[in-house]
């Protein structure tokens, strides 16, 4: 049989995923059809570890350190002066980290800041990205509970809130380490230009430096629920498609995911950075 | 009305309306950050971060309304 042309393929291709998309939808043999999955909000517990209770969110937690100290581990083996394979690429990555955090923080600041943010940044990314491998989910399920062994651990939000509490206390830390408590502290506390005897703007000043310290407190809240949001419904969408069309209609969202999975990272990290730098900024008057 | 009624209208009308904002927020956004562009295309690099940086504080809002609605059906 001749090579078929490129035309000849790309006729051939679309009119089979045609076929599977009708299929799927049509499904005369009811194979294909999945029932609506449970959704539940907070992570299902799989085991007890010493009364502790271990959710799958936990396990695909772990998962990702697995896989991400693994990657590593794999690509320092033997290293080059001149990398090549997974070296090569693991250092482009690092490198393209580190080139961001530098341009947003400076030269001096930037390399006292890369590692929470890049940690931040990895531990995000594989986690929105390793959730959407097949045995995640609904894909191995445990007899006894019923419930999946593997769930998106960027889906508890339990994790966001964490991430989020850790770059509060960074920032918080490195604000303090770069201005000395008590300049930091003035930075919000900001009675300067009453003493001065400025009475309208300082009251003014007043204000505003409460409603920044007010502000550092409600971006806890907001950094865990914008990480949250975002994966349960990137899960969700994903549990929706497969109900409403079974067969082949779920891949530009798994290309949606993937791309939400890095910009969220890549957001939760250059936030941190953004107001990690705010921080270590001395005010501009006085 | 009865109480599950309510429950899926409120949880409509949660995310539909709170999408309303967040929407119109992201497209005066986007519609600076293409004049910026327009107006001088060497600084696109940064001018992209600002504006990606802009889209997710917008962004977030609209999330808040996403999840009080996912609460609001499921639990």
């Amino acid at each position: 049989m001749p090579k078929p042309s490129r035309r000849a393929k790309i006729i051939i291709g679309s009119s089979l995923i045609l076929l599977f998309l009708i299929i799927g939808f049509v499904d005369p043999w009811h194979v294909f059809r999945v029932p609506f999955a449970h959704v539940q909000l907070p992570a299902e517990e799989v085991f007890s570890l010493f009364g502790f209770p271990i959710t799958n969110t936990m396990l695909a937690a772990w998962f990702t350190i697995i896989v991400v100290v693994g990657l590593s581990y794999i690509a320092t083996r033997k290293m080059k002066i001149v990398p090549s394979g997974l070296q090569n690429i693991v250092e482009a990555g690092v490198e393209m980290l580190y080139n961001f955090v530098r341009g947003v923080a400076g030269e001096r600041y930037g390399r006292s800041f890369f590692p929470i943010i890049a940690t931040i940044f990895i531990f995000v990314m594989f986690n929105a990205w390793l959730a959407l491998l097949p045995f995640f989910g609904a894909g191995i399920y445990i007899k006894e509970t019923g419930t999946p062994l593997l769930r998106g651990a960027n889906t508890d939000i339990n994790f966001p809130l964490t991430l989020a509490i850790v770059s509060f206390i960074f920032v918080e830390y490195w604000g303090i380490r770069a201005l000395g408590l008590f300049r930091y502290l003035r930075k919000f506390f900001n009675i300067g230009g009453l003493l001065r005897g400025h009475i309208l703007t300082g009251i003014t000043d007043m204000f505003v430096g409460l409603m920044e310290l007010i502000s550092e407190f409600a971006r806890l809240i907001s950094f865990t629920f914008r990480l949250f949001g975002n994966m349960l419904a990137g899960e969700l969408l994903l549990i929706a498609i497969v109900f409403l069309i079974p067969l082949v209609m779920v891949v530009p969202f798994y290309g949606l995911e993937l791309f939400i999975g890095f910009v969220q990272a890549l957001i939760f990290g250059g936030l941190t950075l953004v107001f990690a730098t705010m921080a270590v900024t001395p005010r501009e008057h006085g | 009305m009865d109480p599950e009624a309510m429950k899926l209208l409120a949880a409509g009308l949660a995310i539909g309306l709170g999408a309303i904002g967040p929407g119109i927020g992201i497209g005066i956004l986007g519609l600076g950050a293409m004049q910026a562009i327009g107006r001088n295309p060497e600084a696109r690099g940064p001018i992209m971060l600002n504006m990606l940086l802009a889209i997710a504080f917008a962004e977030a809002v609209a999330i808040y309304a996403l999840v009080v609605a996912i609460i609001i059906k499921f639990v």
